[in-house]
């Protein structure tokens, strides 16, 4: 290469780092704009903002549509039309009241009046319609709602009367209702031409408190009020969620100011939590329990299949210091299956105890006895030895199956624990590959009965669990039983009768309720949680002056 | 030099391929059906009935061979299909995400340089001075720091403790700051050190001997004939570290809630979403192997005896 192509080489490499340079300006110039609208905007003294963090993106703002679709954006936008109150009081929201024929068959909504859209149009009996028979258009993707899968015809009686009927009767509809997704409405200029929102929405218009107003792919979403809004206006004017995945990040930018509430579950380690609470600096709060963390044992293997040997596992390790140091007091141990804040849940248990010794009679019971010389007990010289499958990137369930592994050691049991994927961890609970798994109930206001359901249904994990239970066939029936029933009394008592048999038979057994948490700025009241699991809290927000 | 260039680029293809395959190979490898990992992803309970006829919809009936010719031919195409989690095409996804992350990337590389190239080249002026030991210092701690933890001590002294720089975002140049010097630490260690050495090097070359004995000002020799050859295997380094430097970008946009690639491919590995995951594999392959032909290219301008020598061989 001669002196002059050298030259030329050296000005054409300098041209491309120029231009890459000034493309990274430019790349960089919007955002700076962006950015200085928005601390223009929450630098306008008469506004309130809160900021708050989240994970994940908070994903297409679609009614009917799941992950990546953030939940709790869902619902600050899209309402149901029954609410999920404290207790599980059903509550009415876009329908005023209702009524279910004696059948249990046929709801018949009495809708809101004057309720509006936040683009200012009418929210009556059609567009109820319009978006049931969107979601009916996708119905495989929704028929983990058990009144979905029933559901036989909707139909707009007039501008505010909208009835739906099911094929049989099935009582938990009311309760589905107040899910956050996909029974939620979208407003008429939202819909697709093809009507089919399942590919997606044009605008995300919603009856909400909030509407999205300012939205930047995993970084921020900013929500202000609907002016439309039916009910009481939320007490501050915005709400920006900032995306930060990190749960440390998180919590330096809450300590730096750029944050004003960690809300959540799980989105800060127990460390942190512990740390910002005896700062003093902040307030800080532990929910009601939203979950119930449980232990599923397995009867397929033919030592769990034995009630002593269940019993025994149950007895042989102590709850109560596991939950406590396990979760630093963050959870709180369990006794029931499901937790009392549930409805039909608040059933009397006796628990059992931690007892060591008792737990050794149950096996020797059981025919399960430590030969002399060794660790394991054997029984018709099989040695009993278990296998624990836990989901290796959460962390309690890993410190809970060590601390269980010792403590079974010392009973005679040999457990061998396994971490994994949680796609794997799900593939093989439901493929019943295995001994003994952790497992969650979802919460409000998907229970008790979709736990009772998925405890007679195959194909979750749960239901061929329990296969080997002695009264399985009379459970299932009882489970079926308590589904279509229009009985309240009744309905009591077969839940009563079905969640005591399953506690009894120890093939699940409860560990820990598991709560929400909050970490808020002192300036920042009216911080509560929901009733419904996945709804958000943003409404009763307010900033102390 | 055409003939050189032409070389380098057919050396792409099986290149290309080759990471085709891996690509491939590796979701195949994974126990994870993507059929069910769809289902699961989009929250539809996978009967046998739905598992089935996703499976034929994706083509996972049909023999490896051919769906790894398939997949090859989209590739081709630059069909990613479509995300498991998103429904939205992977492309568009991605393009979405990409100029943050080569905007960060570019970030740590310019800072690598302008801190390297000084703290290097001086070390080597005065070696075992006070330049050299703080350089090799830097060099130790840039080694061996895990990136995270770098981050969020840099986070807590400049962001919480002196209140200077942003925590998380990326809205200014301010933002880019922190996470770039995360990015950058490793490389600083490295290329300080490895430019310390070559310049060393250089000037034991007569050609240093040379020039001083024809009177030739030391700045010159220095900086027109010593540096820029000394600074050629660094260039090879620059290229070399690309691809792990798009790896260290996934830590880093965690950290730093940057909006890149690094964290929607996290996001797609934890939801088994295999279309997304084997675009990431393919465009990190793609992109190591261009970088290594544009430090070649660079390395032929500063140094003219590369080209020469790929003329000889011709």
């Amino acid at each position: 290469m001669n002196a002059g192509k050298r030259k030329s080489m050296v000005l054409l490499i300098a041209a491309i780092a120029l231009l890459l340079s000034a493309s990274l300006a430019g790349c960089s110039k919007p955002a700076d704009t962006q950015a200085q609208k928005n601390n223009t905007e929450s630098q306008t003294p008469a506004e309130k903002v809160v900021t708050l963090s989240w994970p994940r993106d908070i994903g297409p703002m679609n009614p009917h549509v799941y992950n990546p679709s953030q939940l709790i954006a869902q619902s600050m936008i899209f309402e149901p039309l029954v609410n999920y109150g404290a207790g599980g009081k059903l509550e009415p929201a876009l329908a005023e009241s209702w009524t279910i024929s004696e059948d249990g068959r046929e709801y018949t909504f009495k809708i809101r009046q004057g309720v509006k859209f936040s683009d200012g149009s009418a929210f009556n009996a059609s567009i109820v319609k319009k978006n049931f028979d969107a979601i009916m258009k996708n119905v495989d993707n929704h028929s983990w709602l058990g009144f979905i899968s029933l559901l036989e015809k909707t139909e707009a009686v007039d501008e505010f009367t909208f009835k739906l009927k099911l094929k049989e009767a099935y009582y938990p509809t009311i309760q589905e209702l107040s899910v956050v997704r996909p029974v939620r409405f979208l407003g008429e200029a939202g819909f697709p031409d093809d009507g089919d929102t399942s590919k997606g929405v044009k605008a995300s218009i919603g009856t909400g408190p909030w509407m999205l107003n300012d939205y930047k792919t995993d970084e921020y979403a900013a929500f202000t009020r609907n002016p439309n809004y039916w009910g009481e206006q939320p007490k501050v004017d915005k709400i920006v969620i900032k995306i930060i995945p990190d749960g440390d990040t998180r919590v330096l930018a809450f300590e730096k100011g750029e944050l004003d509430l960690i809300y959540g579950e799980g989105i800060i380690s127990l460390d942190a939590y512990k740390q910002l609470e005896e700062s003093g600096e902040y307030e800080t709060k532990l929910s009601e329990p939203v979950a119930a963390r449980q232990l599923v044992l397995n009867t397929a293997n033919a030592a769990l299949a034995e009630l002593n040997v269940r019993l025994a596992l149950q007895a042989g390790f102590n709850k109560q210091a596991m939950v406590d140091g396990v979760t630093s007091g963050f959870e709180e141990k369990a006794d029931n299956l499901l937790s009392t804040n549930l409805p039909y849940t608040n059933i009397s248990v006796t628990p059992v105890p931690y007892d060591i010794e008792k737990a050794k009679s149950y096996l020797d019971e059981a025919g399960w006895k430590l030969p002399e010389g060794k660790t394991v007990r054997e029984k018709d010289g099989k040695p009993l030895e278990l296998e624990l499958i836990y989901e290796k990137a959460e962390q309690i369930q890993k410190p809970m199956a060590e601390t269980l592994q010792s403590e079974w050691a010392a009973i005679g049991v040999k457990l061998n624990i396994t971490g994994l994927d949680l796609t794997e961890q799900i593939k093989r609970f439901r493929a019943n590959d295995f001994d003994l798994n952790f497992f969650s109930n979802y919460g409000s206001p998907y229970d008790p009965h979709s736990y009772i359901h998925i405890t007679a249904e195959k194909g979750f994990g749960i239901a061929e669990a329990l296969a080997n239970l002695p009264m399985k066939a009379q459970l299932d029936q009882q489970i079926h039983d308590t589904l279509v029933s229009t009985d309240e009394k009744k309905r009591e008592e077969l839940y009563a009768s079905i969640l005591t048999t399953l506690q009894e038979q120890a093939a699940i057994v409860p560990i820990s309720y598991v709560k929400k948490m909050v970490v808020a700025d002192k300036k920042l009241g009216g911080v509560e949680f929901p009733a419904n699991r996945d709804a958000n809290a943003f409404s009763s927000l307010q900033i102390i002056e | 030099m055409g003939g050189f260039i032409g070389k380098r680029l057919l050396a792409v293809i099986p290149l290309f391929f080759f990471a085709t395959l891996l690509a491939f190979i590796l979701v195949h490898l994974s126990p994870v059906d993507p059929a069910e990992a769809y289902l699961v992803a989009a929250h539809i309970h996978p009967t046998d009935e739905i598992l089935a006829q996703k499976r034929h919809e994706f083509g996972l009936d049909q023999p490896l061979p051919v769906q790894y010719a398939q997949f090859l031919m989209k590739m081709c195409r630059l069909e990613f299909g479509t995300s498991y989690l998103s429904n939205e095409p992977v492309w568009e996804e991605v393009a979405k995400r990409i100029p943050a992350t080569l905007k960060l990337a570019f970030g740590s590389i310019v800072l690598a340089v302008l801190i390297s190239v000084p703290i290097g080249f001086f070390s080597a002026l005065y070696k075992n001075g006070i330049v050299d030991h703080t350089s090799r210092l830097i060099a130790f701690i840039g080694a061996s720091i895990p990136q995270f933890w770098l981050g969020y001590l840099l986070i807590f002294f400049f962001s919480v403790k002196l209140d200077l720089l942003p925590v998380q975002g990326a809205d200014t140049w301010l933002h880019l700051l922190l996470p770039s010097l995360t990015l950058a630490m490793g490389l600083i260690a490295i290329y300080s050190r490895l430019l310390r050495t070559t310049v060393l090097e250089q000037l034991e070359e007569p050609y240093v001997l040379y020039a001083r004995t024809r009177g030739l000002k030391e700045r010159v020799i220095l900086g027109k004939q010593v540096l820029r050859l000394a600074i050629s295997p660094m260039l090879t380094g620059l290229g070399m570290n690309m691809g792990k430097l798009l790896g260290g970008t996934i830590i880093v946009e965690e950290v730093f809630s940057w909006p890149g690639f690094g964290r929607y491919f996290i996001e797609a590995i934890f939801n088994r979403d295999i279309p997304v995951i084997q675009c990431y594999v393919l465009l990190s392959a793609c992109l190591f192997i261009v970088c290594n032909l544009i430090v070649d290219l660079l390395q032929m301008a500063l140094d003219p005896r590369i080209s020469r020598a790929g003329g000889a061989e011709r």
